[in-house]
């Protein structure tokens, strides 16, 4: 009986024990409710009234990923060549939307998978906070704070119509999302939209960025009015071009003049307002500056600076991507310095570099007309080539250019200033093939320019800052995407397809040339319509070199034969300055290859999972 | 089989209360007198009552009925010597004695219906039924196998003989710590049959190699959960080899199901030493120094003037001479002036001068022992590594303490602390090289040209390129492995805590607490460098490390907390009835995070904190995560007659990972076991050569969460900054979409084994065949490319089934002949995957339904045009004479990736076979060993950077095959295609298509154990010296470094081969 008891104890005690063990687990109810703790709730969101700003800033940052290394698309183009990238793979703020693609002149249209997807990244982006504001917060703002509220909608707008404009631009019709969306399944078999539905929404966007904009906003890096008003005027612009051209890779579009004209005619009303109603400026009102002799860069010309973060936020900007490389975490820097420039300046590694053959495009500063075409000639094998007239590794060649000239290129003998680990290594002369050896200038002891990516002759200076304090990733410049340049030569190719050379289009075109020092035209440069467009094309090969501009051009005039050769023909062999042939472009290109670089090619990926979704004609 | 349940149907507390309720109030149920027991009879309506009832069930007591005996007698062996320390315990209780230095023993308190069991290390163990004897003396035989060895299972220990499910017991050995073993992954190579154990490089600090278990489970995160001593998630490769005792793998749903979600891909349970049945105190003395050399390297040419011939080749074919980079006066005058002046005109041999000899030395002391009450195992190691690369070094230091106490005859207690602590240096984060995109300096191995100064000890200069023409980016890789290495410390200390108490006979609570505390702290500080050139004095062209070169500092530090508490009972029902049953509660927390911060500008080279830089430009990062996980874990195991044997198993598991709706698994299973040769029909045929045999089955299923991140499935917001003006602006953007409907990945296992013992015990064969199908394989789902970048990752989802199916076999044979002893061990496992179900969109390549996971898909080809005839005849591709010629497999007229061809029998990434030979002879305290291994069913390309044919117009390092093999007018029958010729040349195409199978000779030992009289009056109880080699031959057809390492096209890491001295001391 007591051995019964004192089992029946011990079994008590037991179980008392086993419960005081288990017990505390209650204290950890939340033990399966772990909060994230590096990571915003998206529940604690959309609370107040800054939280709008905050949304908009991501759609900012979205959409700078996608335009803010547009000058690799210069590639494209006849006059940069853009050799790779610096993108890294997987990093959106180190280009990942434009990484692994091609920007050679051909062959490219297969290899913006990528990209296209990071476009309809920032649109989602911009959708979210479009609709979020629309919801959320319009229904119970009034006064100043709706005002506040619809400035925000009108920049994600104008954000959201600038991507679906390049959308349109490389892929013709591309699905329309104008939504959050929640689920994959939405997407899973949209279809393209057609290109001219897809055009009006994004007028309609741009419509209400100019009619909800600011004249002029104070922050660097948000938009303003002429932005919304300088877009509207280029999608009216290329869709002229395209109606006008002509755009027969794309099913369905069809030729139409008079659409065309009309398209014209409201382009070159909003450049016109963009030029006269806002008060805005060349930098610097256009002054060229002054210009350091041949082989001396201790002054540089004013065209040089605005193409460096000194130049931020002047008012020739008209819209631009902000960065700020150091001390930023993750660092929010661009990589112009990287891209352009060579090792002697923090290590870059020339991913961009001029073809030889832009250099005949600086017109004289004498004549204000094209100086003779430059020789190439090898020094090694030609010990006059150093002293012969017109050649291109004679200095002197160089001589009396436009301005522009000096600031965009670096030619034989050439200095920049160096810089390792953010500090200044001093002036540095480029020698096409003589990398980092000893060189003595004038008596002074230098070491030559190291790189090992100038394959034609040239470096570019466009772009590269020539002070000390910032690494080759972690640039401090606002990219401009708009400028008043580019507007000026917009509103006078827009108007001479309406109406002819105007005078207030040959004076734009003459504030552009004389910002490189140049004269006016010459009456026969706006003798006729297609002389006046020639000299506007050869002001925006120059002026707007190496921003990503001109294979867009190419395209929407149909100029890629004009360039290239027709079809099955030789070709074009790029030569260095040595006079070595470096590359050849469009031999014996089919047919195929040109259709293939007017229009690119819908993911096939995609593709195979959505049937829906059609393909470009020559893609098929 | 999964089912979900509510969270609130699962409350212990409430589970335990209702066990109290029903014992307070309704305990006239019970029984516990000597009267016929009776099973109480619960309605099974919820979950919880199912559970109570598992507990419930075991309750009944069987009562003791002491007559108070004494029993005595001697222990011996055959040989009449006697036997000490053997011992005695009392069946079914932890009570007992050991036998003392005459092998006697003495034990009171016995009633005559107890059994005895005696047991000793490498004896079979014996029972003995006391009935009205008072004295017994033993003869034990000795084991050959040791069938009455325990396996350590989870949450417990079983008896080999009675194991159901499939699991491989390794014990730690002399033989295999005396193994050049830099870590415990790669011990584990070829001793488990269906464990892989890959190593894949040889770098110091980071050649642990890769386990997997039963081939690739799924798609996911693949590898077993490692549980030492009980606690999950130890780090395998931070434990001294020495502490360990035994190491099992749980293969199968039986015997892993009780680790629940995190078992899918097996399980590997390593109990560390203690000093359990330790009669005195025994220290105990290892070392280990080794040479080491690498098993092969990369053959760069040291001859920078043929080096500059072969850029010319390479250039020739589309570069006029006059256009090229180097001129032939430079080619000559390097070759000339070479032989005088190597200061300005170097040939540097890069591999000799990057690559040093490694040593490994290991020294471990330890000291076990114990008494009845108490014992302790104690041990301080510390190894040293000097990898092959200058300046990768890794050293580990471990100290441990165990401790097991009596506080009562039924009550333990006991805990276990385990630190280690570690430096480890290196240069890049694969050694030579760095796969990081965001590292430029990570794949340029291959500009590093003969053609440079590695170091000027007389300037102090490194040097740079030279040679007019040469890229000035020319790598000189002596520079930043020297400048600029990575430093890593770390920290760890695994506490654990246990206190069990018996009130009753056969039934054990018992409470654990563990704490795993890690602290990491890593640094680098690199010392500024330029590249020299010594021909025109100057700096000038690559910067190695730039003076402003600053500190970076990153410390991450986190613990894991577990909490056990468990009931066992085991009783017998009648004679032939054993149970045992087992619940466990489990709650296991997560804590981690991390801060990093940086500088720029050093102060001076040998300062390394962040304090001593400048703060003009700095930066700063730092976060935290954390997790949860609640399990119940049940276990049922019952054995009839001691031939029927059964076990049923779950676990319940809760996890923070997942969202509420889907948080708790249930991973259940079942197994049978017949021991068939006990049946005395079947015995009456084998009882002349089979001593035992049994037939496992069993059934189950396991789960994974490891791929699901800790707030994955939670929403919020990602931050995406911009900028205005200068100053940075917060951005918030909404980057998730989260499946509500993500679920746990189920493995279920079927499998079926054999374990069968010839005679005597000499020959032991052991055979599984399983069939495991995981099933929604949780991934990344594929997004649509429209929403892709803007929700990134996409949402995981349940992707699609995988199969593997595969055969193991283990053979042992033991036996001796006069006084020598061998034996042999046979390994072998062959397993297949196959692809069931995706249930998205698959499009050509190496993953496709029906076929293995990562398949050899690859084009054909028809070798190396030897003339424009061939050129002619095959399909256009754009070949000149030299360049491979792909094959038109589907004969449309081009080359396009349709046409390439799929090896359902070979898989890319791992083998399909593995197997291992290990044999022994023992002779006059000589021992000789030699372990072989290898594996078959890989097919990969060997293509990499260091043997590319299409290498850049300047700065490559080229080999001397890139001299010899190329294909030319002049070498036709060359090996290579030509240089410079078409893309086609570098395609994944069958021309580069190795075999990787491999038969390696993994390690030789010859060791001797002194045994003499003399060392036994010193206090030496075993004194044992070995010589041993490690991977020190392969046959292989790969012409690649290694058939182990992992496709890869950049890291050239080798894999060590190794000699050693280790020595064994014992007093």
């Amino acid at each position: 009986m007591m051995k019964k008891l004192s089992i029946h104890l011990n079994i008590s005690a037991f179980l008392l024990f086993t419960v005081v063990l288990v017990f505390p687990t209650s204290c950890k109810k939340d033990l399966l409710d772990q909060k994230p703790t590096g990571e915003l709730a998206s529940e604690n969101f959309w609370k107040t009234d800054a939280d709008a700003t905050i949304a908009l800033m991501s759609a900012y940052a979205a959409t700078r990923a996608v335009f803010d290394r547009d000058y690799y698309f210069d590639g494209h183009g006849d006059f940069t060549r853009t050799r790779g990238t610096s993108a890294t793979s997987g990093s959106i703020l180190r280009g990942d939307a434009y990484q692994g693609a091609t920007y050679a002149p051909s062959g490219y249209g297969a290899s913006f998978d990528k990209y296209f997807s990071y476009l309809y990244g920032a649109v989602n982006r911009c959708n979210y906070v479009i609709e979020n504001i629309t919801n959320k917060m319009l229904p119970s703002a009034s006064g100043a704070k709706l005002a506040a509220l619809e400035s925000i909608i009108a920049e994600a707008r104008l954000l959201r119509g600038m991507t679906y404009f390049r959308l349109i631009s490389m892929w013709g019709d591309v699905p329309y999302i104008d939504k959050i969306i929640y689920s994959n399944s939405e997407v899973t078999s949209i279809e393209r939209t057609n290109i001219k539905i897809v055009k009006d929404a994004i007028l309609a966007d741009f419509d209400y960025a100019v009619a909800k904009l600011p004249a002029k906003n104070p922050v660097l890096g948000r938009a303003s009015k002429p932005a919304a008003l300088a877009f509207r005027g280029k999608l009216n612009l290329f869709w002229g071009s395209w109606k006008k051209n002509g755009w027969p890779e794309l099913e369905g579009f069809n030729q139409d003049q008079a659409e065309a004209q009309a398209s014209f005619t409201a382009s070159a009303a909003d450049f016109k307002s963009v030029i006269n109603d806002f008060g805005l400026t060349l930098y610097k009102n256009g002054d060229p500056g002054q210009i350091d002799s041949l082989g001396r860069a201790e002054i540089l010309p004013n065209y040089f600076e605005l193409f460096t973060p000194k130049a931020n936020g002047n008012s020739e900007m008209i819209m631009v991507f902000t960065h700020s490389g150091t001390p930023t975490t993750p660092s929010q820097g661009e990589e112009l310095m990287r891209d352009f420039s060579g090792r002697t300046v923090e290590g870059s590694q020339v991913w961009v570099l001029p073809y030889f053959e832009l250099a005949d495009r600086y017109q004289l500063i004498t004549t204000g007309d094209f100086a003779p075409k430059m020789v190439p000639l090898n020094p090694t094998t030609n010990s006059a080539a150093r002293t012969t007239v017109n050649s291109a590794v004679n200095p002197k060649s160089y001589a009396n250019r436009d301005y522009r000239m000096k600031s965009t290129l670096m030619w034989d003998y050439e200095m920049c200033i160096g810089l390792t680990a953010l500090k200044s290594t001093g002036f540095s002369p480029y020698i096409y093939k003589t990398w980092a050896a000893n060189v003595t200038i004038g008596g002074i002891k230098y070491i030559s320019y190291n790189t090992d990516g100038a394959l034609h002759g040239y470096v570019f200076r466009k772009f590269v800052r020539n002070y000390e304090g910032l690494g080759r990733s972690e640039g401090d410049y606002a990219f401009p995407v708009m400028r008043l340049a580019d507007v000026f030569l917009m509103y006078a190719e827009a108007s001479n397809e309406v109406s002819g050379p105007l005078p207030d289009a040959i004076a734009g075109v003459n504030k552009v040339r004389a910002r490189g020092a140049l004269p006016p035209l010459a009456p026969s440069k706006y003798a006729s319509k297609s002389a006046f467009f020639d000299a506007i094309e050869q002001e925006r090969i120059v002026e707007l070199v190496a921003e990503g501009h001109r294979g867009f051009d190419l395209r929407r005039w149909r100029a890629i034969e004009r360039v290239w050769g027709p079809p099955g023909g030789v070709g074009v062999w790029k030569k260095d300055t040595w006079g070595a042939d470096i590359t050849r472009y469009y031999l014996n290109a089919s047919d195929l290859v040109y259709q293939q670089a007017y229009i690119f090619r819908i993911p096939p990926n995609e593709r195979d999972r959505n049937p829906k979704l059609t393909q470009n004609i020559p893609w098929r | 089989m999964i089912i979900f349940f509510n969270k609130n149907y699962l409350y212990i507390e409430q589970l335990l209360f209702e066990i109290l309720f029903f014992y307070i109030f309704e305990k006239q149920v019970f029984n516990f007198g000597n009267k016929p027991k009776r099973l109480l009879k619960i309605k099974i309506m919820k979950i919880h009552h199912f559970l109570l009832g598992l507990i419930i069930l075991f309750f009944p007591i069987q009562s003791l009925l002491s007559q108070n005996l004494t029993i005595k007698g001697k222990v011996t062996d055959i040989n009449n010597e006697v036997l000490i320390g053997v011992t005695v315990n009392i069946k079914g209780t932890t009570l007992g004695t050991v036998t003392d230095e005459n092998g006697l023993y003495s034990i009171s308190g016995m009633s005559s219906s107890d059994i005895l069991v005696f047991s000793y290390v490498g004896f079979l163990t014996q029972e003995v039924l006391i009935g009205t004897q008072t004295a017994i003396n033993l003869i034990l035989e000795a084991d050959v196998q040791n069938l009455s060895e325990v396996v350590v299972v989870g949450y417990g220990t079983q008896k080999k003989v009675n194991l159901v499910g499939a699991v491989s017991q390794l014990s730690v050995d002399e033989k295999i710590v005396s193994r050049a073993l830099p870590n415990v992954s790669s011990a584990l190579s070829g001793l488990v049959p269906g464990l892989q154990a890959v190593q894949s490089s040889g770098m110091a600090g980071n050649n642990d190699a890769s386990l997997l278990i039963r081939g690739l489970g799924t798609v996911n995160n693949a590898s077993p959960l490692i549980v030492v001593d009980g606690m999950p998630d130890v780090d395998i490769n931070r434990l001294n080899i020495n502490d360990i005792e035994t190491i099992s793998v749980l293969k199968d749903a039986t015997s892993a199901s009780v680790y629940g979600s995190r078992a899918a891909n097996g399980v590997i349970l390593i109990t560390t030493r203690s000093g359990k049945g330790a009669k005195k105190t025994t220290l105990n003395f290892t070392s280990n120094n080794s040479i080491i050399v690498p098993t092969k390297g990369i053959d760069f040419m040291e001859d920078y003037a043929r080096a500059l011939h072969v850029q010319q080749q390479r250039t020739a074919v589309n570069t006029l001479q006059g256009n090229q980079l180097f001129k032939l006066g430079t080619v000559d005058e390097w070759m000339a002036k070479s032989m005088i002046d190597p200061l300005k005109f170097p040939d540097t041999d890069i591999w000799d001068v990057i690559l040093r000899q490694g040593l490994y030395s290991n020294y471990n002391l330890s000291a076990s022992g114990g008494n009845e009450g108490t014992n302790f195992f104690v041990s301080l190691g510390g190894k040293d590594e000097r990898g092959l690369q200058i300046n990768n070094d890794y050293s580990q230091y471990n100290a441990r303490f165990n401790f097991d106490g009596k506080i009562k005859n039924n009550m333990n207690t006991g805990f276990r602390f385990n630190g280690n602590w570690s430096k480890w240096r290196y240069a890049l984060s694969e050694g030579f090289t760095d796969p990081d995109p965001g590292n430029t300096a990570g794949n340029d191995l291959q500009y590093a040209i003969a053609g440079l100064v590695p170091f000027d000890p007389k300037t102090g200069y490194y040097g740079g390129v030279m040679a007019y023409g040469e890229d000035p980016q020319a790598y000189n890789p002596y520079a930043p492995y020297t400048l600029s290495p990575s430093q890593n410390n770390r920290q760890e200390a695994n506490i654990q805590a246990y206190y069990d108490w018996s009130p009753i006979k056969g039934l054990k609570a018992r409470v654990d607490y563990a704490l795993n505390y890690y602290n990491q702290f890593s640094w680098s500080a690199p010392i500024p460098a330029q590249a020299y050139n010594f021909q025109t004095e100057t700096f000038g062209s690559r910067t190695y490390v730039g003076a402003n070169a600053g500190i970076s500092n990153s410390t991450s530090t986190g613990f894991k907390t577990l909490l056990n508490g468990s009931l066992n009972y085991n009783t017998k029902i009648g004679k032939n009835n054993d149970f045992s049953a087992l619940f466990v509660y489990n709650e296991e927390y997560w804590y981690a995070r991390s801060q990093g911060s940086g500088r720029n500008d050093r102060l001076h080279p040998s300062l390394t904190e962040i304090n001593a830089a400048l703060t003009d430009i700095q930066s700063t990062s730092g976060t935290s995560s954390t997790e949860g996980l609640q399990s119940y874990i049940g276990k049922v195991n019952y054995s009839a007659f001691n031939k029927y044997l059964f076990e049923v198993n779950f676990r319940v598991d809760g996890s923070s990972k997942f969202l509420d709706s889907s948080r708790f698994g249930f991973f259940p299973s079942m197994a049978f076991g017949w021991k068939f040769t006990e049946e005395k029909f079947i015995q009456k045929f084998t009882n002349k050569f089979l001593s035992n045999g049994k037939i496992r089955v069993s059934y189950g299923s396991l789960g994974n969460n490891s791929g699901v991140g800790r707030f994955e499935q939670q929403e919020t917001l990602t931050n995406l900054n911009y900028v205005t003006g200068t100053s940075v602006q917060r951005g918030f953007a909404n980057s998730k979409m989260i499946n509500r409907l993500l679920t746990w990945e189920t493995s279920t296992v079927f499998n079926v084994g054999m374990d069968l013992a010839f005679s005597g015990n000499r020959l032991v064969v052991t055979a599984d065949y399983y069939d495991r199908l995981t099933t929604g394989m949780n991934r990344p789902s594929e997004f649509s490319t429209f929403l892709f970048y803007a929700y990134s990752p996409p949402p995981r989802t349940n992707i699609g089934n995988l199969r593997n199916r595969g055969v193991e076999l283990d053979v042992s044979w033991k036996d001796m002949i006069g006084s020598l002893q061998y034996g042999f061990n046979l390994n072998a496992a062959i397993n297949k995957t196959n692809l069931e179900k995706w249930n998205q969109l698959l499009l050509r390549g190496n993953i496709f339904i029906g076929m293995p996971y990562q398949f050899v898909y690859s084009y054909e080809d028809l070798g190396i045009a030897q003339s424009w005839a061939d050129v002619y005849k095959a399909t256009p591709q754009g070949a000149a004479p030299g360049d491979l010629l792909l094959k038109d497999l589907n004969g449309d007229g081009r080359i396009t990736a349709d046409d390439r061809k799929a090896y359902p029998n070979f898989q890319q990434e791992r083998p399909t076979t593995t197997f291992a030979f290990n044999t022994f002879f023992a002779f006059k305290g000589f021992d000789f060993t030699v372990f072989l291994q290898g594996s078959a069913g890989r097919k990969d390309y060997w293509l990499n950077i260091f043997n590319n044919t299409n290498f850049n117009n300047a700065r490559y390092a080229a080999s001397w095959e890139h001299l010899y093999n190329p294909w030319s007018w002049d070498n036709r029958s060359g090996l290579w295609p030509r240089l410079g010729g078409s893309g086609n040349n570098r395609q994944s195409t069958g021309f580069w298509l190795d075999n990787m199978s491999y038969l390696r000779v993994k390690n030789i030992q010859i060791g001797y154990t002194l045994n003499s009289k003399l060392l036994t009056k010193m206090g030496i109880s075993n004194f044992r010296i070995v010589g041993s080699a490690e991977n020190i031959g392969t046959l292989t057809s790969f012409r690649g470094l290694d058939p182990e390492k992992q496709g890869d096209d950049n890291n050239v890491y080798p894999i060590n081969k190794s000699y050693s001295i280790a020595v064994n001391l014992s007093f």
